[in-house]
């Protein structure tokens, strides 16, 4: 059932050309060069410290390692993050 | 980024550190409640620090309680502890109020009035009078109706053709233009005589009214009477005033007196440069001095670097002062050469002071060399209308 409606929503993103990130309620991740990461429409953060960011998603756990991590700011919809970044993974 | 910095100083916020074990839960707690987070670090395991607004501190303690962690404050910045600080040293803040208060004061008083163009009314005179409109230096700035000032004066003084007010600073620049009035009209009606305007020798009287008293020949000097409006009736006693006319025409001499050295010293340079830089803040100038200029005779001259390519009055100015190096060096010039320039320089010179409507009937030119100096004196006579009409009293 939640595949279909998944599906139906696909769909209309698609024809109507609506961004997925709204419509589909997944994250929008952006990365500025290795020093800032911004993750829209996350789900909380598991875990975190200098070297491993941990955040949940939609689609599963974000992982990103790097350096001196520091959270420039976080709210409800949006995480910012600074420092040298090594990796992101998506696991799910 | 600078905007939000700022608000935040001026908001006031806490730096904080947070130990516990579920820090994670502790943020997300925070995210979701709203609470305004950032600048996050991890220090060790158990401890993270961060900034929080002072709402944002407060209503942390509910989460506080929650997660099982504590709250310690390391830091606060901002304005609002900035003045609860100096609610507790009243002087210092009377002191700061105060400072700001005298500077504003200070600088919307008038403290010099400047009067820059006037040739024949004296300073003296035109502060005199501005201080009778109560306009001196110790008034307030902002009370200055300038087109008052600008009226006042251009009704007063007669010969102002131009007036115009400026406030620069706490200065009060006039700036004016007088009209020369040399032969003030003198109404048809009133009675008055008609004077030599300068020295010369009578060459033609033509009297359109009033009685002429010099005749061809005669020597006059400045002011003398040309044409008398006084006519006496012969056999009584009586006299008429009358308003006299005409014109007298006269020999005058204009001359012009030149003195220039044979040997001349000429400075040259010798392409050596010293600089010197100078910060200009409005009037005031800093230089920096590196030393002493190692020449002996040198050339000083200015110049201004932009620092903004902007076609503005920057008030804070670079100057680069050179001192370029010169060598003083004797010419002898020829003497023939020296006679005729000088001759060419006073015939221009007196081409200014005479009037176009003047015939020149004679030019007299002569040359003395004496102890190394030309003098050329040139004298040109001309016959030109010498009357002035002067009101009798």
């Amino acid at each position: 059932m939640d595949k279909k409606v998944e599906n139906i929503k696909y769909n209309i993103s698609e024809a109507l050309e609506l961004p997925k990130d709204i419509v589909l309620d997944l994250p929008k991740i952006t990365i500025i060069g290795n020093i800032q990461i911004n993750i829209l429409n996350h789900k909380g953060i598991i875990e975190y410290s200098q070297e491993i960011l941990r955040v949940n998603s939609n689609i599963g756990v974000i992982k990103i390692t790097g350096n001196d991590l520091k959270l420039k700011t976080i709210l409800s919809e949006e995480i910012i993050v600074n420092g040298i970044i090594d990796k992101i993974e998506l696991i799910s | 980024m600078g905007v939000v910095k700022a608000w935040n100083f001026f908001k006031g916020y806490v730096i904080i550190k947070v130990k516990g074990l579920t820090l994670e839960r502790f943020l997300n707690l925070a995210a979701t409640n709203d609470i305004y987070l950032w600048d996050i670090r991890r220090i060790d395991y158990t401890e993270l620090e961060m900034k929080a607004t002072i709402e944002g501190f407060r209503a942390l303690k509910e989460i506080v309680n929650k997660v099982g962690c504590r709250v310690e404050i390391v830091e606060k910045k901002g304005l609002p502890f900035l003045l609860y600080r100096i609610k507790n040293r009243k002087a210092l803040g009377i002191g700061f109020i105060l400072f700001f208060i005298i500077i504003i004061f200070l600088s919307s008083i008038i403290w010099d009035i400047d009067i820059v163009g006037n040739e024949k009314v004296k300073n003296e005179d035109i502060l005199k009078f501005l201080e009778t409109e109560g306009i001196k230096s110790g008034i307030i700035k902002y009370k200055v109706d300038k087109d008052y000032i600008e009226y006042l004066l251009l009704n007063k003084f007669e010969n102002f053709s131009f007036v115009s007010v400026e406030i620069k600073g706490t200065k009060l620049i006039i700036e004016l233009k007088e009209i020369e009035l040399l032969n003030e009209e003198i109404d048809e009606n009133t009675p008055s005589h008609i004077i030599a305007a300068k020295k010369g020798v009578i060459e033609k009287v033509i009297a359109r009214n009033g009685k002429a008293v010099v005749r061809k020949g005669d020597i006059v000097e400045k002011d003398d009477i040309l044409i008398s409006g006084i006519i006496s009736n012969e056999g009584s006693e009586g006299f008429m005033l009358v308003h006299a006319d005409g014109e007298v025409w006269a020999k005058t001499l204009y001359s012009y007196k030149i003195e220039e050295p044979i040997i001349k010293t000429v400075k040259e340079e010798t392409g050596r440069i010293f600089e010197r830089k100078e910060i200009k803040i409005g009037d005031r100038g800093i230089q920096f001095i590196k030393g002493d200029i190692p020449f002996d005779d040198y050339v000083e001259s200015t110049e201004e670097v932009n620092i903004l390519n902007l076609n503005i009055n920057f008030p804070i100015k670079i100057l680069v002062h050179k001192y370029k190096e010169v060598e003083t060096k004797e010419i002898e010039q020829d003497v023939d050469l020296v006679k005729e320039k000088n001759h060419i320089k006073a015939v221009e010179e007196l081409n200014k002071q005479i009037p176009q409507k003047a015939d020149i009937i004679s030019k007299d030119v002569k040359h003395f060399v004496k102890d190394n100096i030309v003098t050329t004196y040139v004298a040109i006579e001309v016959i030109e209308d010498i009357s002035k009409k002067r009101p009798i009293n």
